[in-house]
């Protein structure tokens, strides 16, 4: 059976078998590189559900990919095959507030979700750094979250119902616009973060929540990182939860200013960025108590309540991950051993620890994250012309990976798995992984869906 | 619109990429690696947007050179990814690595054009700018908007040179008139061999060829004895300044119009326009403010969706329009979304705006800023 010929039937000019176009399509924001034989960019469920069931019956791996933002390799095609680009599906097919969720294909982006909600003053929270071009599709596949995550959770807590494309071509709901369900196994909580595994999401059903009427933002600088992270852990414990908590370490913050010389930020030490919403006496009494409790121990605290002061410094803490090049020109930040999680108790060993990694491998290393969930992206940077330095890149990585789980966290909070982080699924789950091994093969016996990732 | 039928194209690719020549293909590399392929530009690439392959985009294009660099043998499979380029630096003004994709592009065409791998419509440019001194292949003389005593009346001498450019001179002669009009007042002349300013032959890759082009020029500008060029296309514009050696000032005609502004004793109108900022004056050279002067001392602005850094490329630059007119006149049409309601007129001040947003078929008339001038003059 000619393989293009067929999916030409189905998806018509929506195939390329170029080699600059699969060329464009082997790879993500990460390091995982691998080719496909064939790109098809679908319209609709019924056109997915005729491609995975043209590979199940050929045995061909399918790797769906949304916006390519992914920093695990998760879309990408390791073992080739047919990568579904499914970012032409991306139309928002309900907005019903009586019932406050929406209905989406998985390609919209989750910026151009939240700009249709805006008037009705709701919104969709997880907000990933690349929420300006990332699909609602991707955040599903990987439960992706972002700074909001330490008061509104992850994308995994607004998932009702999922329209799912699995291994054979068969097309399931998973739930449905219940708030709760009570009958059988909830399936739609195994597709979230299975990274394409399982089955292609071709539909999806979200909740989403009222938009705050006022945000606020404590930023506090520190003398080092360690003491920003006894300073999170303090604040939790005086029982505020922010809507956002992030840290920005001394080298982040020149970035910062490197890239946006007008922002309103400290100009010494680490700093922590808290963001607090509700009504007006409420985000006010959130902030000052956070300032409360952060001023024994910090440099200095400022109050920022302008919309366009904290609009800026949110744009631009959404980029510095890769605006590292604009301190120094000849280095690029490599996306490897980028999104640990500890508990949150553990965030100051875990900060010392790395900093302790990033001068062993005499690597510049950048900390920022969401410190509030226990999240941290660790940023090494190096001259990508220079070999030594990709060898200690990938010594340190390792070690990072290690020393998560040592503490007791992951090897990805948010990013996923991919193929970047495979091999360290064994040390992280030790035998639930043979769990997952035994539901993978029982939803792909043919192993056609997105092989080499998870560890499976 | 046309989606590249990449398909199609796969055995020809296969012949070309045996046939093409050995020559290597050499690029800065570290201005390639600067992209961490993070994906932003995805969210501004006006072509991406129109065409939705991965390859339309400037990480697809970033990625390609990547290969190129890395060994692949440049074939013509490459072109429509790098030759759809606008060169609108969107993708630059939004890139958080601060890499500058069009500079890239920009050299990988002139790599490729080493290497003997071009699309038909680059060539046809090339022979026409190179035979005919114009990118329109048109063999009239190029001051044809004069007539033969004012063209003899012409002073020989001169500060001040108004650079037409081929669009002015061929196709919106019209333009050339009023804004020769105006500028004559100042004592402004023309040269008396002008021809393209080589934009087409650098955004497409023909280096050597530019060269000879801008020699031309050069020595004409010499003759007339002129320190400073005035020009109303953005592509000259920008080409004049930015490929041309440093010491020649070149302003554009809205800087010039700002900085006249008393002197042109403008009357008021009653009407409200909205400006369209052209890629190659506002983003690559930040001439956001003139023009918008220029406008408020005439009528009322009420601006568009998108201005300044983040004004949508209207798709007419970067040699798409003639490689790829259907993907250009989506990206013009796409711009014309963002005309805000209420506006008599959209101005712009650069030809090629002019007639991507004509040719996308608004219902709103596009004007260059020269008529609205001529308008509150008359």
């Amino acid at each position: 059976m000619d393989i293009t010929t067929e999916l030409r039937k189905i998806v018509g000019n929506r195939l390329s078998v170029s080699p600059s176009e699969l060329y464009c399509y082997s790879s993500d924001a990460s390091q995982v590189k691998g080719m496909p034989d064939y790109v098809v960019r679908p319209k609709s469920t019924e056109e997915v559900s005729r491609i995975v069931r043209l590979a199940y019956e050929n045995e061909i791996p399918v790797t769906a990919r949304g916006a390519g933002t992914g920093l695990a390799g998760g879309a990408v095609p390791v073992g080739g095959g047919i990568v579904l680009d499914m970012s032409g599906m991306n139309r928002i097919l309900e907005i019903d507030i009586d019932n406050i969720q929406v209905v989406v294909e998985p390609g919209v982006i989750q910026d151009a979700l939240n700009d249709a909600l805006k008037p009705y003053g709701f919104f969709f929270p997880p907000n990933p750094g690349s929420s300006a071009m990332c699909t609602l599709g991707g955040m599903i596949a990987y439960n992706a979250s972002g700074m909001r995550c330490v008061k509104y959770g992850t994308t995994r807590n607004y998932v009702r119902d999922l329209e799912v494309v699995l291994a054979d071509g068969t097309v399931i709901h998973t739930g449905s616009k219940m708030l709760k369900s009570a009958a059988g196994y909830d399936l739609t909580q195994l597709i979230i973060g299975s990274e394409g595994t399982l089955g292609i999401v071709t539909k999806a059903s979200l909740k989403i929540v009222p938009l705050p009427k006022t945000r606020k933002l404590v930023i506090a600088s520190f003398e080092n990182a360690e003491i920003a992270g006894q300073a999170v852990v303090k604040t939790f414990s005086n029982g505020v939860i922010p809507s956002a908590c992030e840290i920005l370490d001394r080298v982040s913050l020149q970035v910062l200013k490197r890239y946006d010389p007008n922002l309103v930020l400290p100009s010494e030490g680490d700093v922590l960025l808290f963001e607090v919403d509700g009504t007006e006496s409420s985000a006010r009494e959130a902030a000052e108590q956070i300032m409360k409790v952060c001023a024994p121990i910090a440099i200095s605290i400022s109050l920022a309540e302008s919309e366009k002061e904290m609009a800026d410094i949110w744009a631009a803490r959404k980029l510095v991950g890769a605006a590292v090049s604009r301190l120094d020109p000849t280095k690029s930040r490599i996306y490897v051993g980028e999104d640990v999680g500890v508990p949150i108790k553990q965030i100051p060993e875990l900060l010392k620890r790395v900093q302790e990694i990033a001068e062993k491998f005499d690597l510049p290393a950048m900390k920022y994250g969401h410190i509030g969930d226990g999240n941290l992206h660790l940023a090494l940077f190096i001259d990508v012309l220079n070999k030594d330095e990709w060898d200690r890149l990938n010594k340190a990585a390792d070690l990072v990976h290690r020393t998560a789980i040592e503490l007791g966290g992951t090897v990805s909070s948010e990013h996923g798995v991919g193929a970047a982080r495979a091999e360290y699924m064994k040390a992280q789950w030790g035998p639930a992984l043979e769990v997952m091994r035994a539901i993978k093969k029982t939803l792909d016996p043919k192993g056609i869906l997105n092989p080499g990732k998870l560890g499976l | 619109m046309i989606i590249m039928k990449n398909e199609e194209r796969k055995n020809e690719n296969e012949t070309s990429e045996k046939n093409n020549k050995e020559l290597p293909f050499e690029i800065d590399r570290r201005s390639v690696y600067k992209c961490v392929q993070c994906g932003t530009c995805r969210s501004v690439c006006p072509v991406f947007d129109a065409v939705g392959w991965e390859s339309a985009n400037t990480r697809g294009r970033m990625l390609i050179i990547k290969s190129l660099l890395e060994g692949r043998p440049p074939s013509e499979d490459v072109l429509p990814s790098l030759a759809s380029c606008t060169t609108c630096g969107i993708c630059s003004a939004k890139c958080p690595a601060g890499a500058n994709p069009p500079e890239v592009v920009e050299a990988a065409r002139a790599q490729l054009v080493k290497c003997g791998v071009t699309t038909e419509a680059q060539e046809n440019l090339k022979s026409a700018v190179i035979t005919y001194g114009n990118s329109f292949g048109e063999t009239k003389d190029r001051k044809h908007w004069l007539s033969e005593t004012e063209r003899s009346k012409l002073p020989k001498k001169s500060e001040y040179v108004y650079f037409v450019g081929c669009f002015d001179s061929y196709r919106y002669p019209e333009f050339a008139k009023k804004t020769f009009g105006i500028l004559q007042r100042f004592g402004v002349t023309l040269l008396p061999d002008e021809q393209c300013c080589a934009s087409p032959l650098l955004r497409t890759g023909f280096k050597e060829d530019a060269e000879k082009v801008m020699k031309h020029n050069l020595d004409q500008i010499k003759k007339v004895g002129a320190h400073t060029i005035i020009t109303s296309c953005a592509g000259c514009y920008t080409t004049l300044k930015n490929n041309y050696p440093e010491e020649l000032r070149v302003i554009s005609l809205p800087e010039f119009l700002a900085e006249h502004l008393e002197e042109l004793n403008l009357k008021k109108l009653d009407f409200t326009v909205t400006y369209h900022d052209p890629c190659h004056l506002g983003r690559h050279n930040k001439v956001y403010d003139a023009p918008r002067k220029v406008i408020q001392a005439i009528c009322t602005l009420k601006e568009m969706k998108n201005i300044k850094e983040n004004a949508r490329c209207c798709g007419g630059g970067g040699g798409v329009r003639i490689g790829y007119p259907d993907i250009s006149l989506e990206l013009a049409r796409n711009r014309l979304q963002d005309v805000p309601e209420g506006v008599d007129y959209i101005v712009t001040s650069c030809p090629l705006c002019v007639r991507n947003l004509r040719d996308a078929g608004g219902n709103i008339e596009v004007i260059d800023i020269v008529e609205l001038v001529a308008m509150a003059i008359e």
